[in-house]
């Protein structure tokens, strides 16, 4: 049965509600275990869902959905010690919420109803608001606020998408279950300006959600604001989930023929929030919203590699799974930085290297493959997109993509040069590191830079012939 | 061109558009909300034709939750912070009412042109529902004052309602069930993020909150 496996977080999260901190700990590495071998379970397996009108086993959503289950799974060990070292009031909330967050995640990815699956993104938005106000600052509850709103009306933009594929299907005179996969099979019934209509509602929707620009003003501020453990989950695994909703309607376009139209709209996106990115985060002055506009940045990249298509998109994919990998670890570090010195400035830390050394070596190597060096992931996907944007002949564009990268390394390169090794006496009352660095406040970092540098030497059969399935549909691959 | 039992109340509907345009007044706004709400609620069951026990249960729901939990939660949380005139907003509310015309007439014309067969015997339906779901956005845009905000975004999924009810009844009830809990959720939490953002701030004035930014 498939949907236990959002069903389980969903009733432990519950649960955790009313547990004592301790064992409410205990709950969520528990969840996260459990959840990890559900996953794995399902890779291997692939069930038809109890609830076949609604949910389906997709390759698209089984990438997702492993990426989902390692990362919790290893984050939640990080929050375990994350949450001895900070206060947080309110522990039993946020447990909870991390694991219906969890659960709202999941049902995302197994979502094959059109519907269902705008429930489950409003539900994700639900369950993750409280994460971002953990802290209940001023400043997080303008990121709070701002999250709902921006956010629930975006979303409720894709609502009025999803409507519309439905009166394209009426006028179509189609009758088939609205599903994504029953939809994409009959697409060219559909009525054609409808459907156009439907896609670019839902991309402006949940590319909200995902951070497209210029929606994306909420993301900045929900990712500095929320505990970095909740930062990790958010920039790694829900803009994914947002992605995989503009993914799969973009399928349906894709068989109706109108594969050029919703191109050249996601390639106008990507490349928008590239140089929006490029533009803040050169004088950025805070680490977190740095690492939230190359969050941004790399949303903008999958949106532009999904939109050339070919070989790009396959890069997409790509750059996808090893952009959550990176960059929770990333959001991981930045955690530790924050305990160690306090304070979410960059002007304000500094030698990182000697203060903390391990962390030092994660933010160090996360920054070397979030930019794309070899030999990490994103160096071959970003690879893959300027290739395929070559190839199909987007020479202005494609020189836009590489320029623009540029220009965001050197930013970042700049800013991450700082931290690592400026001296550090600014602030002279609190110079002594606050904290040390505990095993399982840097391992987790680790296992998920390992796991980015290992598959790219060695990927395994069925990973690479999921991806090539899922991409296959609109008309990428590695040819 | 005689107007059906539906096109009337939908007239209302449009007059509401106006009214909640020119109101300065939280309590009176809230109230339009939750008359949009009850009308968004009970047309589908006029149009869908579908009058089984199920869909009855279904549209009295809906109609408790839109028309009657949604405005209440908002009306208590306005009794609890104590403020029921709106700050000064971006757009005047006379240049809104003029706003307002301007914006009925276009979705009518709109609506005209789009020419959606299976809907064409409701002369109203899409226009008020274009309507609902631009004034909403309106609101959020050109109020200040965070309560008026949320109250746009109700109208504007009462429009999207109002729209997908329209399109015959291709969703199950458990699906529109999912997406009625869905926003009763959101607004709840809005509801509590709104109280918050007067214990802090003492206002709810959202040009307060502009720290956060570059």
């Amino acid at each position: 049965m498939v949907e236990i496996i959002f069903l389980t977080p969903f009733v432990t999260g519950i649960i955790a509600f009313f547990l004592p901190r301790a064992i409410g700990r205990q709950l969520l590495v528990g969840t996260g275990g459990i959840h990890l071998v559900l996953s794995l379970l399902l890779w291997k397996n692939r069930p038809e869902a109890f609830f076949s009108n609604y949910f389906a086993v997709t390759p698209e959503g089984l990438l997702s959905l492993l990426v989902i289950s390692l990362l919790f799974f290893l984050i939640s060990i990080y929050t375990v010690a994350y949450l001895k070292e900070s206060e947080i009031q309110t522990e039993n909330i946020f447990t909870g919420f991390m694991l219906l967050f969890l659960s709202t995640m999941t049902m995302v990815t197994l979502s094959d109803h059109i519907m269902v699956f705008w429930i489950a993104i409003e539900a994700t938005t639900i369950a993750s608001a409280p994460l971002i106000y953990t802290h209940r600052s001023s400043a997080s509850l303008e990121a709070t606020w701002k999250y709902v709103l921006i956010c629930s009306v975006g979303i409720a933009m894709a609502l009025l998408g999803s409507v519309f594929i439905t009166l394209a299907m009426g006028i179509g005179n189609v009758d088939v279950p609205l599903s994504f996969s029953a939809l994409t099979t009959v697409a060219e019934t559909l009525d054609p300006m409808w459907l156009k209509v439907g896609f670019v509602l839902i991309l402006v929707g949940y590319g909200t959600k995902m951070g497209l620009a210029p929606m994306h003003t909420w993301l900045p501020d929900a990712h500095s604001e929320a505990p970095s453990p909740a930062s990790a989950l958010l920039s790694g695994v829900l803009l994914n989930c947002a992605y995989l909703g503009i993914f799969k309607t973009n399928k349906i376009m894709y068989a109706a023929g109108l594969g050029d139209f919703s191109g050249a709209i996601l390639i106008i996106f990507g490349l928008m929030s590239i140089v929006a990115a490029a533009t803040f985060i050169l004088k950025q002055k805070e680490y977190k919203r740095m690492l939230a506009y190359s969050s941004i940045e790399n949303m903008g990249i999958i949106a532009f590699g999904t939109g050339i298509g070919g070989i790009a998109a396959y890069g997409a994919v790509i750059c996808m799974i090893h952009h959550s990998l990176i960059k929770s670890s990333l959001f991981l570090s930045s955690g530790n930085i924050l305990l160690g010195y306090g304070n979410r400035m960059i002007q304000n830390t500094g030698d990182l290297v000697s203060r903390m050394p391990k962390t030092f070596v994660a933010f160090f190597t996360g920054f070397a493959g979030i930019s794309g060096f070899p030999p990490f992931g994103i160096f071959i996907g970003e690879l893959f997109i300027i290739v395929g944007a070559f190839r199909t002949g987007h020479y202005i564009t494609a020189g836009i993509f590489i320029l623009t990268l540029g220009v965001i390394f050197a930013g970042f390169a700049n800013q991450v040069m700082k931290i690592s090794f400026d001296d550090f006496n600014k602030s002279d009352s609190n110079t002594i590191i606050q904290i040390k660095e505990k095993a399982s406040l840097v391992w987790p970092q680790y296992i998920l830079l390992l796991t980015s540098l290992i598959l790219c030497f060695f990927m395994p059969d069925t990973l690479y012939q999921t991806i090539i399935d899922a991409v296959a549909a609109i008309g990428g691959g590695l040819k | 061109m005689i107007l059906n039992p539906v096109d009337t109340i939908l007239s209302l509907v449009l007059l509401s558009v106006l009214f909640s345009f020119g109101s300065s007044q939280l309590p009176g706004l809230i109230m339009v909300v939750g008359f949009q709400g009850i009308v968004a609620s009970i047309v589908p069951l006029f149009i869908g034709h579908d009058m089984t026990a199920g869909g009855m249960i279904f549209t009295f729901v809906t109609l408790l939750i839109r028309g009657i939990i949604i405005p209440m939660s908002i009306y208590t949380v306005i009794k609890k912070v104590a403020i029921r005139r709106e700050v000064e907003p971006i757009i005047g509310y006379h240049a809104s009412i003029l706003c307002g015309l301007g914006l009925i007439v276009a979705a009518t014309y709109v609506s005209r042109q789009l020419n959606i067969p299976s809907i064409s015997s409701y002369t109203l339906l899409f226009p008020t529902a274009i309507a609902l779901l631009i004034s909403g956005m309106f609101l959020l845009m050109a109020r200040r004052n965070a309560i008026a905000m949320v109250l746009g975004y109700i109208i504007m999924e009462n429009g999207i309602y109002l729209v997908g009810s329209t399109f015959s009844a291709r969703a199950r009830h458990i699906v529109e069930f999912g997406i009625l809990l869905d926003v009763l959720a959101g607004v709840m939490i809005m509801a509590i993020i709104l109280q918050n953002i007067k214990q802090t701030f003492d206002d709810v004035d959202t040009a307060l909150l502009r720290t956060l930014k570059e």
